[in-house]
């Protein structure tokens, strides 16, 4: 019991890792899956093929794999950068492919003539979309773009073995100090919780908020 | 007739896949023109409206408006559609937005107007379709006669050189139809050019200049609708004419 108490500043690094890896690969996540939603549902052949490629490389490569090519490759291109921001690349990449799927599906649920009837009236494809296509497609996606995030919250453990600061990692230190490994990973999970009911939470908020159908 | 050449469609073919939905169409609709399209299910009406406007491509043959052929995507392409108004037959109205915002949004988005100037707008067009008591409620709060109507108040508000009309009663029940024909006749009145698909007689007889008869993607019949109804040349049309005259 008190290895929480113990070792206080060492959950709390390693939680605040946690926190700001999600937050930071959930922004690039959010923003690369919508440019990607957005191609593949373009006029434009080329970016509709960019978009496919994108989610299928990203979709299909396992996490762990994709940490190796980027903490391992990037540099060899010259791009030599904290393991942090590669971290948040390699997860927020990942995770980008399946916000763009989830928005996808959310745009195929809006009828087609919204779209049709914006761009009659003179909108170009971007104005139809943002304007009147995602408006209505963000209610059918904030679950399963709040599953998303939460599973990359979770999946930000992978992190700790490229030897950035996170919750997951901080059991090595524990248990060489001989702490009880039981009780060591109750707390690292009761620190996963916090981060991932608190995503529940928000999304919760935002369905009450936006969910609601007219 | 020699009227000056708003909407020229020239050798226009069209594919789905195997499917030659636009067969060789000649058309022209002169200003101030309107002209009704009739046809059996499946002829191509709808994709004549809809190439008209850049919704749907055409494999050859060229259409121009107002002398400028269409532009492919882009900026140029949506610069043209917001001269060309388009009715639905699904009414489609915006429906995450009130009455108002849907008429007003594309004057604020494409036209550049300012909010302001183009509620006031926006109320003048509802006040004359009849819908100004309805600005602040939204789309499924309404009958489809009054979305209808919103709908082709909202086209009017780009303030379009012609506007296309996809079957715009089809959907609604009878006792509604009048209500959005009776708009749609006065805009005749007031000038506007107008592509129509319709099956109501009536409103062809009354208000189209000519009428034009599509069978299997091609144009069978151009003419005035008196002599269309009267006389149909083709056996297609007199089959046609036939089977809808009866119910
Ligand atoms: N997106 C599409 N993909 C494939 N085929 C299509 C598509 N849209 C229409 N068609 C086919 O093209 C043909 C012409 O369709 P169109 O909608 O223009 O006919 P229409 O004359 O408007 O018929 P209706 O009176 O039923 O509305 C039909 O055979 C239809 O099945
Ligand atoms: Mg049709």
């Amino acid at each position: 019991m008190n290895v929480l108490t113990d070792n206080f500043s060492a959950y709390g690094a390693g939680f605040l890792g946690t926190l700001e890896l999600t937050v930071y690969a959930s922004l690039l996540a959010l923003a690369l899956g919508f440019l990607m939603a957005s191609f593949r549902v373009a006029p434009v052949g080329s970016l509709r093929i960019f978009g496919t490629a994108w989610v299928t490389v990203l979709r299909n490569t396992p996490l762990t794999l994709l940490f190796f090519a980027v903490l391992l490759g990037l540099p060899r291109f010259g791009l030599v950068l904290p393991f942090k921001v590669f971290a948040v690349l390699a997860l927020g990449c990942y995770t980008s492919a399946f916000i763009c799927e989830a928005l996808r599906s959310g745009i195929n649920t809006v009828p087609r003539g919204q779209g049709e009837a914006a761009r009659s009236l003179g909108m170009t494809f971007g104005q139809a979309l943002s304007l009147v296509v995602l408006p209505q497609a963000f209610r059918s996606v904030i679950p399963p773009v709040g599953s998303t995030l939460i599973a990359l919250a979770k999946n930000s453990a992978i992190a700790g073995a490229f030897s950035v600061t996170e919750l997951l990692g901080t059991y090595k230190t524990l248990n060489e100090l001989g702490y009880n490994i039981v009780w060591t990973f109750v707390w690292i999970a009761v620190g996963y919780l916090i981060i991932t009911l608190a995503i529940s939470a928000l999304f919760h908020a935002l369905e009450r908020r936006w969910g609601v159908a007219r | 007739m020699a009227v000056d050449p708003l909407i020229e469609l020239r050798n226009v073919n069209k594919y789905y896949g195997e499917l030659h939905v636009l067969r060789d169409i000649d058309l022209t609709v002169g200003k101030g023109e309107v002209v009704v399209v009739i046809g059996p299910s499946g002829s191509g009406k709808s994709t004549l409206c809809r190439t008209i406007n850049r919704l749907e491509t055409i494999e050859s043959g060229t259409i121009t408006l107002d002398g400028r052929p269409l532009p492919a995507e882009g900026k140029a392409l949506a610069r043209l559609r917001a001269e060309v108004g388009m009715v639905f037959q699904s009414f489609n109205l915006f429906a995450h937005r009130t009455v108002l915002q849907n008429v007003s949004l594309a004057q604020v988005k494409v036209r550049g107007r300012g909010r302001q100037e183009a509620d006031r707008r926006s109320r003048e067009l509802l006040d004359r379709v009849g819908l100004l008591n309805q600005a602040d409620k939204y789309p499924a709060q309404l009958s489809g006669g009054q979305q209808q109507r919103v709908a082709i108040a909202r086209a009017l508000a780009m303030e379009p050189k012609a506007m296309l009309f996809d079957e715009p009663t089809s959907a609604l029940d009878p006792e509604m139809i009048n209500e959005v024909l009776e708009v749609m006749r006065q805009l005749a009145r007031e000038g506007m050019t107008m592509v129509v698909v319709t099956h109501e007689m009536g409103f062809a007889r009354a208000s189209a200049n000519r009428v034009v008869f599509m069978a299997d993607g091609r144009i069978v019949e151009d003419r005035s609708p008196d002599e269309f109804f009267t006389d149909p040349r083709s056996d297609r049309a007199k089959d046609f004419l036939s089977k809808i005259l009866k119910h």
